[in-house]
């Protein structure tokens, strides 16, 4: 029995090892296209992405590929912290020692990141954070969007849209994560003061069966849904397909959050979703910043992204940028 | 509901798992209680309810089967929920965005997810790397390649033409027929597709000799192999049949979902697991049955719905979920 349960308990062990691996499977060196372009950069540039697990952020590194493509003397290197503070750090620690011009960090937390790129400005090296924050201001430029601001953005569309009046099902990304409480409080405040009721609230987890199941919860118990608020496009989708299985889709609409090309923007001009309220990556934001940095320009502590909304009548032209406050 | 039975040559074990048969439906009896009880304004009272519940347990169901196979042996498959997500790719690849005919898709599909199967079971049978081991292997292995192929986005009806914009395809018939419901709208497809992959390892584990060979390794290997049973060839049935399985189920989530998730899958296996125990097959090997899978797959599924419909939040769903995995388990232990 001992001699087994030794053998388990070793099992478990490599099952932790390994596990941890389980997400680390896409490639963590590559190098972007401006290197490919025959000629030489004049500067080279580190990226560091907390992970590609994500739709949004490998799309974001997409958004700076396709920027510095249009910029020869850049030549960007790309790395893949899969989801580890830690081996985030040690990237950021390979990057100044490799004496590159600048580095973009998209953090996976504050915290951990804040020594390491506080160590390459102290080396001289510009760092700009992209998305999420490190802590104090050792930091060149931080660009990121506003999901508050994008929720309130949701809410007052959609007090518009239904004329003040409805039943709203909110599905939530995961309400322990900053995102999912912003697009929630944020939307809360747009159609505060509105005859707009949230009759049905759960959990998704950002995870489009999630939705699906979630979604078919609120159907079996309200007989009138005016409309579906998801967290995320994916979200979105999933109650779309639940409202089409029960036949109720054509009296529902539904609206997400992020927009990206091939989900969000995809849903509403294939007329699945009313409207899709982009989360902008901020690649190519990065990489002209990143080239007035170069230049010896200067550029703003922070930049907050502008957002568009994307809906069936103007996503084909691009979408509507949404006011700034 | 069929009754389980173990097709195993002793004659004490059909009694024991008669047992084990009614207390598995008992809890489930306490899980369908509760929702009589907690009805959410009468929701629960509706058939509407009980479909939707059993077309969301059916992928997680389908990879039940498979695990009950592979948990008799005495093994375990953590691959399954990688394996879905990768057929799910594959699958929504070939059809979404190649165009093949589901003639052909759906058997690639079910080969790809067969082949990766067999792969753990060679290194299990063949090498004698522990079924742990070698499952959890596959498991990285299968969602590299699920983010390899799909390049890390989902594969869906939006195809990008080289110069950057989207061509919006159809959602092809097959994807349709499977998404959708049957007898009068009363049965979602997907729970026929489980229900036969029920009927189907159920065949296999009662009435066929291969079946009885799974019982014999998972029981005691060593006699098994004195007795003749050729106990590589029946631990490759086991992990290749729990990849085929798996392959069915990435289908049907492609299909639910209409696209393939490159993410798809992540801790099913877990579910899947927890399944085949709450029903009360034995993870030590040799004993149980896929109707006990059955009824573990809608304990879990009514669990799920229940909380789903009264819209309890994250925080309190997760540890009712484990509080009652573990009341269930420990029901299923008690002596008379």
């Amino acid at each position: 029995m001992t001699a087994r349960t030794i053998g388990w308990a070793g099992l478990m062990g490599a099952a932790f090892v390994l596990g941890a691996c389980q997400d680390r499977t896409s490639s963590s060196d590559t190098t972007g296209p401006a290197a490919r372009a025959g000629r030489p950069a004049r500067w080279t540039v580190g990226m560091s992405q907390c992970n590609l697990g994500e739709p949004w952020r490998v799309q974001m590194n997409r958004d700076i590929e396709a920027s510095a493509a249009e910029h020869p003397e850049l030549k960007v290197v790309y790395k893949d912290a899969q989801n580890d503070s830690l081996r985030q750090r040690s990237q950021i620690e390979e990057y100044i020692g490799a004496g590159v011009d600048l580095i973009i960090v998209s953090p996976k937390e504050a915290a951990p990141l804040t020594a390491p790129v506080a160590a390459a400005r102290a080396k001289g090296i510009p760092v700009i954070v992209l998305d999420r924050r490190v802590l104090g201001e050792a930091f060149t430029c931080f660009i990121g969007a506003d999901n508050k601001r994008i929720g309130r953005a949701a809410g007052e569309w959609v007090v518009r849209r239904l004329g003040g009046k409805g039943k709203i099902v909110e599905l939530k990304g995961l309400m322990t994560s900053t995102p999912g409480q912003d697009r929630n409080s944020g939307f809360r405040e747009g159609i505060r003061d509105s005859g707009l009721e949230v009759v049905f609230e759960a959990d998704m987890k950002w995870l489009e069966p999630d939705a699906r199941k979630e979604m078919e919860s609120a159907l079996a118990r309200f007989p009138k849904i005016d409309l579906v608020y998801a967290h995320n496009d994916p979200g979105a989708h999933g109650a779309y397909l639940a409202a089409q299985a029960a036949g109720r889709e054509k009296n529902i609409l539904f609206i997400g959050v992020d927009g990206l090309p091939h989900e969000g923007r995809a849903y509403v001009a294939q007329g699945l979703l009313e409207a899709s309220f982009e989360y902008p990556t901020g690649g190519r934001e990065a990489v002209e910043t990143a080239l007035k940095i170069l230049n010896g320009e200067a550029v703003p502590k922070e930049i907050t992204l502008a957002s568009r909304v994307f809906t069936r009548e103007n996503v084909a032209a691009g979408g509507e940028w949404l006011k700034r406050p | 509901m069929k009754a389980p039975s173990s097709g195993a040559s002793q004659g004490g074990v059909r009694r024991a798992l008669q047992s084990s048969a009614v207390r598995a439906l008992a809890a489930l009896a306490f899980v369908f209680l509760l929702g009589l009880v907690f009805n959410a304004d009468g929701s629960f009272l509706r058939w509407s309810t009980h479909r939707d519940m059993l077309r969301h347990i059916s992928v997680f169901g389908i990879l039940a089967c498979g695990m009950t196979v592979v948990i008799i042996t005495a093994g375990i498959d953590l691959s399954v929920g990688s394996l879905l997500g990768f057929t799910a790719v594959f699958f929504s690849l070939l059809s979404l965005q190649w165009g093949w005919p589901p003639g052909l898709a759906v058997p690639a599909a079910l080969l790809a997810g067969a082949a990766c199967g067999l792969a753990s079971g060679g290194l299990i049978a063949r090498f004698r790397i522990q079924p742990f081991i070698a499952t959890l292997a596959m498991m990285v292995f299968a969602r590299g390649m699920a983010k390899w192929i799909s390049g890390g986005r989902k594969i869906s009806t939006a195809v990008q033409l080289p110069d950057g914009s989207f061509q919006y395809k159809g959602v092809p018939g097959f994807f349709q027929s499977l998404n959708s419901k049957l007898l009068g709208e009363n049965i979602a497809v997907v729970t026929l597709i489980f229900l036969a992959c029920v009927v189907l390892t159920g065949v296999l584990l009662a009435k066929l000799r291969p079946g009885r060979h799974l019982y014999a390794v998972g029981g005691n290997e060593e006699a098994a192999r004195l007795s003749g049973v050729p106990v590589g060839r029946t631990k490759l049935l086991a992990y290749g049949l729990s990849g085929f399985l798996c392959a069915v189920a990435g289908i049907c989530q492609a299909a639910q979902e209409q696209q393939g998730d490159p993410v798809a899958g992540s801790t099913y296996e877990l579910t899947a697991i927890a399944i085949v125990v709450i029903g009360g097959t034995n993870l030590m090997g040799g004993k149980g049955g896929i109707g006990l899978t059955l009824i573990g797959a809608m304990t879990i599924g009514y669990l799920e719905k229940i909380l789903s419909i009264n819209a309890v939040g994250e925080a309190p769903r997760l540890m009712l979920t484990g509080l009652i995995i573990v009341g269930a388990v420990l029901f299923q232990r008690v002596r008379k």
